[in-house]
């Protein structure tokens, strides 16, 4: 196997006319990380994809695999394997010459492809509907079909667009854990584009947050929750809950009475509170409310009401949540 | 559907029933004095099978009409795809300009054609004086012929092949890129393979296009180049034969359903059945 290759977006702008779909994006991803390009449509996630793939061409800016500029290079050269979000079988091959199909394209001797697939296949668990077509799998066999095809080919880079926008809820978390397991499993460099936070967090190495064509903020999970760059990032990655309460120093009593301890700079005696989420029922955050009663250390929220803190629900939920005040620049 | 009976009712009035005349007169007896005498004789079949004149002028009706269709498909194919994969907003311009050639009536057409094709003509001027080639005169040939059908079938073809690859989703060659495969393989493996039913839907509608071409086999083939359409003409004003001309026209038709039937075969059954989701 290949070894995992390292991708630098260089300052990479896109332009559809006068619209910049993306505009001066940088981005370094490691060997072997899965790095999820994350925000609302229209934010050019999408596009900088395409332009990794080799669809489009970025208007300006490279973009470097390796350290080498693949932009001179057609798509079907750049050896990337990208699972669509329709999938894209080949509706008149079946799952197993749908999987061949990269290997015959790079001419390889028919025992070592029918070997190949047929290892592929067993991977994705689809060793018993070889012969089938496309239009006779479930939508979570299309998948693992469209996942098999594209690291047959064993990629320098792995391209997911939507991967589980088109499964119901119960088999996305499944296919998520199995997309991870065999991007962690075959150390694969891997960038992945979705609107929906929950499948970020649970697949991401780091997440890449983007708005209007710019990145917004990129870190890991527990960065972006506790230290969000602005109010965008702040109510995009969490926003399931919002709480009216009063700031107390290093807590926050909601009016039913309960209090919340603060983390981050803002909680006493306790700097870094960041902790991964242990599940994904755990990992939701919050907006909060705050109404700031007290003299305490920011002296400028006192009376202020303002969308003003991202919490995140502890182990025992609803009752003590960790939250953290976001820099005062956009309080 | 309340139009439907009326539709339909006037289609058989319309088109059934002059057909089924036509028939009746394909059994009847030439006279020349009285131009049909009421028979049931299958005189007319039989003399254009026994006939070696008739049968060459089906077999070239057939050549031409197949190296029309095969040039159509040529230049077509490749047209259909850029266009149905263009997303310039110059793409209603191309279009334009690709059904603009049948804003002109094919006389017109034709015409131009004559200019270009006869001795002296533009072809023979740029040839002879540019490249001092040998004087050329391909008027009144199967080639002029050919050429002008296909500048008037292209059109046709190019938006019906447009269509079926407008219905292909524009991933599956972007996922075949992605697996290695060069435009052209993709457009072989992929993109052709999938569009095969509707490409043999525009070369059929090509086919029998020319099958039946009229004014340009009369203008451009001249005097000793037959096609059946020109010939059934002929034969129903000039000789007043009637009979004969209904014959032709039958034979004409059944050749052409059967050819087009035919073509079905040529794809492979797998390709056959629609696509579904």
């Amino acid at each position: 196997m290949s070894e995992a290759a390292s991708l630098v977006l260089d300052q990479v702008s896109r332009r559809f006319g006068d619209h910049a779909a993306v505009a001066g994006m940088s981005l370094t991803i490691l060997p072997g990380e899965l790095v999820v390009l994350l925000g609302p449509s229209g934010c050019g996630k999408t596009t900088t994809l395409r332009m990794i793939a080799g669809f489009l061409q970025p208007t300006e800016g490279d973009i470097r695999l390796d350290g080498r500029s693949i932009l001179p290079l057609p798509a079907h050269r750049r050896e990337m394997g990208i699972v669509f979000q329709s999938y894209a079988l080949f509706p008149h091959l079946s799952v197993a010459r749908n999987v061949a199909f990269g290997l015959e394209m790079r001419r390889m001797p028919k025992p070592d492809i029918a070997a190949q697939t047929s290892a592929m296949l067993r991977l994705v668990k689809l060793q018993d509907l070889t012969e089938r077509l496309p239009r006779e799998l479930s939508g979570g066999q299309q998948q693992r079909v469209a996942l098999a095809r594209a690291l047959a080919i064993h990629p320098r880079l792995l391209l997911l667009d939507e991967p589980l926008s088109n499964l119901d809820a119960g088999l996305r978390a499944e296919m998520a854990r199995e997309i991870r397991l065999l991007q962690r499993d075959r150390g694969i460099t891997t960038v992945m584009v979705t609107h929906d936070q929950a499948e970020a967090m649970a697949l991401a190495d780091r997440l890449v947050v983007m708005r209007d064509g710019r990145v917004q903020q990129s870190g890991r999970q527990e960065d972006l929750y506790e230290r969000p760059a602005n109010p965008f990032v702040a109510s995009f990655i969490g926003g399931s809950n919002v709480l009216s309460g009063r700031l107390d120093v290093d807590r926050l009593v909601l009016a039913g009475g309960a209090a919340i301890a603060l983390a981050g700079r803002y909680a006493a005696g306790d700097r870094r509170a960041a902790r991964l989420p242990e599940s994904e029922a755990e990992a939701g955050a919050a907006r909060l409310r705050v109404h700031h009663q007290s003299a305490g250390r920011d002296a400028g929220l006192v009376g202020q009401e303002r969308t003003a803190c991202v919490i995140r629900r502890g182990p025992r939920r609803g009752r003590r949540c960790r939250c953290l005040l976001p820099p005062r620049s956009w309080l | 559907m309340p139009l439907l009976a009326p539709a339909t009712l006037l289609v058989v009035i319309m088109l059934l029933g002059p057909l089924a005349l036509l028939a009746r007169f394909s059994l009847n007896r030439f006279d020349p004095t009285q131009i049909m005498v009421s028979a049931m004789t299958p005189a007319n079949y039989a003399r254009f099978f026994t006939d070696p004149f008739y049968r060459d002028v089906l077999v070239t009706t057939v050549r031409v009409s197949a190296v029309v269709t095969a040039a159509c498909l040529l230049f077509g194919l490749p047209m259909a795809w850029r266009l149905a994969r263009s997303t310039s907003r110059f793409k209603s311009v191309w279009l334009t300009l690709i059904i603009l050639p049948l804003f002109i009536g094919a006389v017109t057409r034709t015409s131009g054609w004559m200019i270009l094709f006869a001795r002296g003509g533009m072809l023979d001027i740029v040839l002879t004086r540019l490249f001092h080639a040998r004087p050329v005169d391909l008027m009144f040939t199967e080639d002029a012929v050919i050429a002008g059908i296909v500048s008037i079938n292209l059109p046709f073809t190019v938006l019906a092949l447009q269509s079926v690859f407008e219905g292909i989703d524009p991933r599956l060659e972007e996922a075949a890129a992605s697996m290695g495969a060069a435009p052209s393989r993709a457009f072989s493996r992929v993109v052709l393979p999938l569009a095969l039913p509707g490409v043999l839907i525009a070369a059929v509608l090509c086919f029998i296009l020319c099958m039946n071409a009229f004014a340009t086999p009369l203008l451009l083939g001249g005097p000793r180049f037959h096609m059946m359409a020109p010939l059934i003409y002929w034969e129903f004003t000039n000789n007043n034969n009637w009979p004969f001309a209904a014959a032709l026209a039958f034979i004409l038709m059944a050749t052409t359903l059967a050819l087009s039937g035919l073509a079905n075969l040529l794809i492979p059954r797998r390709y056959r059945m629609r696509r579904g989701g």
